[in-house]
């Protein structure tokens, strides 16, 4: 597999590039001295400083010898010395960086700040100061640039080893009684081999550009030895008779350092280290839905949000996947709504798209989609910004991320009066003052003052609500709002969301993963699964109404504070498929104990089932109730199934 | 996160959503105020600077000591006259007990008193004021060309290639600006000097005459850095870009130009500054190449000079003035880091 | 058997001088052989320091944690009869060693190649998981499976006491009932000692026999489970119970004065 990498990089340009600049850059150190040797070291008298000519492609030195032939010859030497120099650089950085774990707590901690100290100053310092002490000559330069590029290299090893002995795995292998410099051959090193190699070959690139400089300033290689560096000094003094002879050493350094370079990025793409490149993201492209544009208003009056048949596709290797997938739902003016389901099943994606936030490498698409009578995939940019304004507003779920690290919380919240409702500075924040107040925040006043970093986990949600209700949201959607939080603050921030619905009037929909939290505040639920929505129904039919297996399934395996002990929880045998491996008929049949033919090839719709009830399933399970967390009703393997398709009742994980 | 609020008393700021608690309720907060955090980062910053420059003078006072055999002898030469090299390292004071030799170096710094340079005689510390406004001139000039070039042209481009788009022009800009970053300043030099001194003759080939011979040197100076300083802001953009909080102000519907200036800029140049520092250190060290190209009389020129004559004292100067000079410049980018950055000063202390 | 796990007054400290914050303030705890003990707390609370302590990750300021009368505190213990399972199944696994390699680096020294293969497999059968699984790298399993991993490493090393970290509160939840009964089974077949630690007090009532609960760095209240779930003593207690979301019950007023407009 790794050589496959390999040989799939070299026939990118970026790979096929470096391979050729390196080999030709092997060939001349080789064979360089051996084929011009002798013409670059003859002198000629005769033609002392000559301009480029047919003879002497880039003219001659002050001795009459042949400037190219010097430049070929002199690879071998820049080459050399540079690779001792990383050399030396590289093992002393190795040293150096991993000492930290080897030597423990406090003499670790003094070869960080040793380290700390010595990468603040730019390598070149280093190297003159190295120079002086080690002499001016190639070997003293060699030894005085490995020295300056030690430094960052053990800064580059201590980041990173430190971050992977702070992983559990390391924890875990200390526990195991893995000894220490065990640890770092096997778990350390090997976990932090490959940006290594990247930032090395970099590395190399760097010594030869330093080396180029020391020689140039006469501090490096001495006559009658010559580098690139060399030439190019000699060069320069003579720019006026033949700029070539100053110029050809140079480009044979710009030439070789990026060969290093390219060889580092290759290598990077190769190995999957990141150096600083931009991300990778699809095309950005809203789709729009030209049909809804005569009748904006339209939507039979009190409904905030009306999705019909939304689906987001994301670029896969193979087409498209569909993360949400012929979503329709609505939300009445004032209602709790609220999505349910585990990682990947879209809920998230459903609510962003539903605000006009969907990721920009997503397509998004609807027959539908309106929220508080605008279209928001036919409208643009601007016009949701004068048309919708503050009407929806987001809660997201990591408050810590969610607010700008770097504006006074009051700012945040006040531009948004600024910018929608024409307000000056001073009163968009003394509105934020009173929005904070009624969120429940101690002392707003100084609190709109202080950065978010000064608030804690709770307080910044309640911010990020405030935030919210700056407007007149006729639509408040709250992505995993508690998760983040501990369960004590978790309540108040749900005591809250539900006090803004009643106070406010707006509309919440409200996305979990956990159905408690949702059915605490919300009228209805839908609940999702590999990017659908496999059951809708009013919160109190909860505990027992619900019909769709995998809604029961759920409910039963999270065990609540009325779990009997001695019973074994419910599970669900195998894990929801990726959106790209979805196959035909029903998402959960892989998974699902009452799965035929039918569920196998063809889709369910969602269908009323009951008062206020849709569940999209061939065999909703109705009748007895379910009574907390029994695993009985999952019934083992139905006569037809194979093996590995019955669901385990007990045990036997979530393997696929 | 502020240390003290993982552990301890300080879990306490979220019970004080429970009703009738005090006003935010928690230690740390009470503490931050009495305390101020800014007082407390620029003390500890203050005394990490202190320990620095000691150990610069130390370094370069033991530099000499460091050196393999006789530094005077090598200074003079295998012929030089033996009575000459003993009395020159009296006058040098190399013939006392290693500690008296520090003592008097670091008295001597007290003083301003640097040495006397073994070559021209003239004290250290006049050789230094006389080149050393040259230097600052060509860096901060240097400098201030790179970031007007790199910042508007860095957010130029992270607007025009995100979420992807234009790709063709990504894919110009970060190769035209790996080769760019890639050419070291001296060799950029050279070529400034043979396409626009030599062959067009618009600007002096060397020396310090008037502004049109501050052209070359400047560009070589501050052309690399500000490339790779706009190619790191446009990746640090891109990142800030896809950031909750940016989410957050397009979820407030503020319009874009709003979203960049207040949300998106801010913060991708506070990520920047840090990596800003370092380059602007190697700027002024890349001060002694670009000199040395372009025949400028400044520290640059000094020295490569006092390093190939051996002129140790005056060596230890100019390293010494480099060397702090690098330190103060860090100290600067962290109190502009601190002001830009209001979790920063937390952090530090 | 070697006795209980003991934590005996034992205090940790984070930082030093006047930076120094206190993560465990005197904790007394025992945990009984083939007992489950839940240690429920919020974050910051202290409670994954303290597991930490006990495998001698996190140094401990004063107090001891013994077990068999040997000192589990301190770092260089040649065998731990204590082994942990940590939170996060993406970072408890080397994602460059082979689950095969993984375990047998956590068998007891003085075990033959050949022995250490039945070995392995042994204990993956312990947890379900196949044994021709031994190759596969970490990258090629879910969430729940390495989970399973984790705690098959932990169970290599023949331990006494194995600590449960938070290990559902990543996983999604129709993972985290397999990985749940998946512990109490093992824990009722080799008769071992748990400590299970999690801030999901329905989590840690169901799977354990004696609940402790901690804030800010001591144990506020400890009992019998019902006991402590049902006639809570200590005020925080009871607010944690009542923050326990349950489906059907009432989330209650607010706390504040609710806002007029």
């Amino acid at each position: 597999m790794r050589t496959a990498r390999w040989r799939a990089a070299l026939r990118t340009p970026l790979g096929a590039t470096a391979a050729a600049g390196s080999l030709a850059l092997l060939v001349l150190a080789v064979a360089g001295p051996v084929l011009w040797g002798s013409a670059a070291e003859e002198t000629d008298v005769a033609s002392m400083n000559q301009p480029p000519s047919g003879d002497h492609l880039f003219g001659t030195d002050d001795l009459g010898r042949d400037v190219l032939a010097r430049v070929l010859v002199a690879t071998r030497t820049s080459l050399g010395l540079a690779l001792g120099a990383t050399a030396i650089g590289i093992a002393l950085g190795l040293i150096l960086g991993t000492l930290p774990v080897v030597l423990g707590q406090r003499l670790g901690r003094m070869v960080v700040a040793l380290v700390n100290f010595l990468v603040a100053f730019p390598a070149l310092l280093l190297a003159l100061f190295f120079a002086v002490i080690f002499g001016l000559d190639a070997r003293g330069a060699m030894l005085a640039i490995g020295m300056a590029i030690a430094p960052s290299f053990a800064r580059l090893v201590q980041t990173l080893s430190a971050s992977v002995a702070g992983r559990d795995y390391v924890s875990a292998a200390r526990i195991a009684g893995v000894g220490r410099f065990r640890l770092i051959r096997r778990h350390v090193l090997p976990n932090i081999a490959e940006p290594l190699v990247v930032n090395a070959t970099m590395g190399a690139g760097g010594a030869l550009l330093a080396f180029a400089g020391l020689s140039f300033l006469g501090l490096g290689v001495q006559p009658p030895t010559y580098d690139w560096g060399r030439l190019l000094g000699e060069g320069l003094g003579r720019i006026y008779v033949n700029p070539a002879a100053a110029l050809a050493p140079g480009v044979a350094v710009v030439v070789a350092g990026l060969v290093f370079a390219l060889l580092g990025e290759t290598c990077a793409a190769v190995l999957g280290v990141r150096t600083g490149r931009g991300p990778v993201a699809g095309r950005a492209r809203h789709a729009e839905q030209p049909e809804s544009g005569k009748e904006a208003a339209g939507t039979g009056g009190d409904t905030v949000l009306h999705v019909d048949n939304l689906t987001v596709a994301f670029p896969a290797e193979r087409g498209t996947s569909r993360a949400v997938d012929g979503v329709t739902l609505g939300v009445r003016a004032g209602e709790a709504v609220g999505i349910v389901g585990e990682s990947g099943s879209g809920k998230s994606l459903t609510a962003l798209s539903a605000a006009g936030l969907a990721p920009a490498s997503a397509t998004v698409s609807a027959d539908r989609l309106d929220v508080a009578g605008v279209p928001v995939l036919a409208s643009s940019e601007a016009q949701l910004r004068d048309r919708l304004g503050t009407s929806v507003a987001m809660v997201f779920q990591d408050p810590t991320s969610s607010l700008n690290p770097s504006m006074r919380v009051g700012r945040q919240l006040g531009e948004i009066a600024q910018t929608h409702d024409g307000t000056s500075r001073a009163e968009g924040l003394r509105r934020a003052v009173e929005r904070l107040t009624w969120v429940h925040i101690p002392d707003p006043q100084m609190r709109a003052g202080q950065f978010p970093h000064e608030f804690s986990g709770g307080m910044r949600q309640r911010a990020m609500i405030g935030m919210g209700l700056m407007g007149r949201p006729q639509l408040m959607i709250a992505d995993e709002p508690t998760t983040a939080l501990d369960v004590t603050v978790q309540r108040e921030i749900l005591r809250l969301l539900r006090d803004v619905q009643h106070d406010s009037g707006a509309a919440i929909l409200l996305i979990s993963h956990d159905i408690a939290v949702v059915s605490q505040i919300c009228d209805r639920v839908l609940v999702m699964y590999a990017g659908r929505i496999v059951e809708e129904l009013p919160v109190d039919r909860l505990d027992g109404g619900a019909v769709h297996p995998y809604t029961r399934a759920l409910l039963a395996s999270v065990p609540d504070m009325s779990t009997p002990q001695d019973v074994p929880l419910a599970t669900i045998a195998g894990r929801p498929p990726e959106p790209s491996e979805r196959s035909p008929g029903c998402a959960f049949a892989p998974r699902c104990a009452f799965a035929d033919d039918l569920c196998r090839s063809t889709d369910p719709v969602l269908e009323v089932v009951g008062p206020q009830q849709r569940a999209a399933c061939w065999h909703p399970q109705r009748a007895e109730s379910v009574s907390g967390g029994t695993a009985g009703e999952m019934p083992g393997g139905t006569a037809g199934q194979s093996p590995e398709q019955t669901p385990a009742r007990v045990t036997t994980g979530d393997d696929q | 996160m502020a240390g003290a609020s993982l552990y301890g008393q300080a879990d306490v700021p979220d019970a004080p959503d429970v009703p009738g608690a005090p006003a935010g309720g928690g230690l740390p907060y009470g503490l931050d105020r009495l305390s101020n955090p800014w007082t407390r980062f620029l003390t500890r910053r203050l005394a990490r600077l202190l320990v620095s420059v000691f150990v610069v003078v130390t370094a370069t006072f033991l530099m000499i000591h460091l050196i393999p055999g006789d530094p005077v002898r090598a200074a003079l030469g295998l012929t030089a006259p033996a009575d000459l090299v003993e009395s020159r390292r009296e006058s040098l004071g190399l013939n006392e007990p290693l500690i008296t030799q520090y003592v008097s170096y670091l008295g001597g710094l007290f003083t301003g008193d640097l040495g006397t340079s073994m070559i021209s005689g003239t004290p250290v510390s006049e050789i230094i004021a006389d080149r050393l406004p040259q230097t600052a001139l060509l860096g901060s000039l240097a400098f201030l060309t790179a970031v007007a070039i790199a910042v508007p042209l860095g957010l130029a481009m992270a607007l025009l290639t995100r979420d992807g788009r234009r790709r063709g022009v990504e894919l110009g800009f970060t190769s035209t600006a790996a080769v760019m970053s890639a050419i070291p300043e001296f060799l950029l030099g050279v070529a400034l000097v043979a396409v626009f001194a030599v062959s067009l003759g618009w600007f002096p080939v060397a020396g310090m005459s008037g502004a049109s011979s501050f052209v070359l040197p400047v560009l070589a100076l501050a052309l690399g850095p500000a490339m790779a300083l706009a190619r790191i802001l446009r990746v640090e953009a891109l990142r800030v870009l896809g950031e909750d909080y940016v989410r957050t102000a397009r979820a407030k519907r503020l319009p874009r130009r709003l979203v960049y200036r207040r949300h998106v800029f801010p913060n991708a140049l506070t990520s920047m500054l840090t990596i800003g520092g370092l380059v602007l250190g190697a700027m002024l060290i890349g001060t002694v190449l670009v000199e040395n190209v372009f025949a400028w009389p400044g520290l640059g020129m000094t020295i490569v000079e006092s390093i190939l004559q051996k002129d140790y004292p005056l060596v230890q100067g100019v390293v010494l003035v480099y060397g702090t000079s690098v330190l103060f410049l860090n100290l600067a980018v962290d109190v502009v880091l601190g002001i830009a950055d209001p979790r920063s000063t937390i952090r530090e202390s | 058997m070697t006795g209980p796990l003991v934590f005996e007054d034992v205090h940790i400290r984070f930082g030093s001088g006047s930076r120094a914050t206190w993560a465990v303030r005197g904790v007394d705890l025992e945990v009984p052989p083939g007992s489950v003990v839940g240690l429920v707390g919020e974050s910051g609370s202290g409670k994954s320091s303290l597991a930490k302590a006990a495998v001698g990750l996190v140094p401990v300021a004063s107090g001891r944690i013994e077990l068999g009368g040997v000192d589990q505190s301190g770092r260089t213990l040649r065998r731990r009869r204590v082994q942990m399972v940590f939170q996060d199944p993406y970072s408890s696994l080397d994602p460059r060693m082979t689950i095969g390699e993984s375990i047998s680096e956590a068998l007891p020294r003085g075990i033959r190649r050949a022995e250490r293969r039945t070995e392995v497999a042994r204990v993956l059968e312990l947890v379900d998981i196949d044994p021709w699984r031994a190759t596969s790298l970490p990258g090629d399993l879910s969430g729940g499976q390495r989970q399973r991993i984790a705690l098959a490493r932990a169970l290599a090393a023949r331990p006494d006491v194995v600590i449960a970290d938070e290990i559902t509160s990543a996983l999604d939840v129709s993972v985290q009932g397999s990985v749940l009964n998946l512990v109490r089974d093992i824990q009722r077949e080799l008769d071992l000692a748990v400590l299970l630690i999690s801030h999901n007090l329905a989590v840690v009532r169901y799977v354990s026999d004696v609940i402790a609960v901690m804030r800010s760095g001591r144990i506020v209240e400890f009992g019998g489970g019902d006991e402590v779930l049902e006639r809570p003593e200590h005020p925080y207690t009871q607010l944690l119970l009542e923050s326990v979301p349950r489906i059907g019950s009432a989330l209650g007023p607010s706390d504040h004065a609710t806002r007029r407009e």
